[in-house]
């Protein structure tokens, strides 16, 4: 900020457990799933995933690292900040983008409904089987990590980008 | 329009390797189960259900704490104070878009769980939550799981 006005914003909350140093081989092996899911999976495509994933689950720390990753690899301000409504803004997104978005959003909201056939069939005409297989694995991955961010209340706003690359 | 049965080697190892460590630092065999049920009722996973009441009757849960698990809130002399903070706590990992993690539940939990059992009790929710969501995506019917 440019301005000398001096704005009092609430305190920063300390996380509730430092859950990765309690159990190192537990980020040990969250690391190989994450490595082992990315493969086959578009960069730029996951960190929209990522974001989506985080937003429904209400991970601050895992947006913060997202949006900021997928700022540092040039996406934009505006499909990022669309993401929260992106069925309705449909035409920041190619078919393939938003077929991937409706998967994240069935597969992420599990308790309320089954990952409906109109929305796996999306997906499979945009994806080969392979790739489906592995993008349902990293949306799977991300949202183990919101478990993780959410339960652990992980604070946000430290994290550099490519900093977990 | 079937669904693919696909799911990379490595992933499924990487899968697997979490469920372990988190079974592992939990050390708790019967416990685990509860949750993995509990969450894979919440997630509505036909597939782990069918596997873990096989596992947990191999682990010695009792028929009685399985034939209620659905409404462990309501019940008063069927699950210890333990099990009770362990199974809050995966309702609320588990159901994570209608809200946060509760205060008083993940105290509740801190409570009757050190901190490294606690972040391997969180792992065991997280973990059996990604395999509901890889069979569930894929559909993946029940019945296929052999102890």
């Amino acid at each position: 900020m440019t301005t000398q006005e001096t704005v009092e914003y609430a305190t920063e909350h300390k996380p509730r457990l430092r859950w990765a140093q309690h159990a190192p081989e537990v980020y040990k092996a969250m690391l190989r799933l994450d490595a082992a899911a990315r493969q086959g999976v578009d960069p730029r495509l996951l960190e929209l995933v990522k974001i989506r994933a985080s937003q429904l689950n209400h991970c601050a720390f895992c947006l913060d690292m997202h949006s900021k990753d997928a700022l540092a690899a040039g996406e934009s301000v505006e499909r990022i900040i669309q993401l929260g409504a992106w069925e309705e803004s449909a035409h920041f997104y190619t078919e393939k983008e938003l077929a991937a978005l409706a998967l994240t959003d069935a597969v992420t909201v599990l308790t309320d409904d089954f990952v409906p056939d109109d929305v796996y069939e999306r997906a499979a005409k945009h994806f080969e089987e392979a790739e489906l297989a592995q993008l349902i694995a990293a949306i799977t991955v991300i949202n183990a990590w919101n478990r993780f961010g959410v339960t652990c209340r992980m604070t946000p706003g430290h994290y550099e980008a490519g900093q977990h690359r | 329009m079937s669904r693919t049965t696909v799911l990379d080697r490595e992933v499924a190892q990487a899968f697997s390797a979490l469920s372990a460590t988190a079974k592992r630092g939990l050390d708790d065999p019967a416990l685990a189960e509860l949750v993995v049920l509990r969450a894979s009722q919440l997630n509505h996973c036909a597939f782990c259900l069918d596997m873990h009441l096989a596992v947990a009757r191999q682990h010695g849960v009792s028929e009685r704490q399985l034939d209620l698990l659905a409404a462990w809130e309501e019940t008063e002399d069927v699950y210890d104070e333990r099990e009770r903070a362990a199974l809050a706590l995966t309702d609320a990992v588990t159901v994570l878009t209608d809200d946060f993690v509760p205060d008083d539940v993940y105290e509740r939990a801190a409570k009757h769980f050190d901190e490294t059992r606690l972040a391997h009790l969180i792992a065991l929710i997280v973990s059996i939550n990604n395999w509901n969501r890889v069979m569930v995506s894929r559909r993946i019917p029940p019945g296929g799981y052999t102890p």
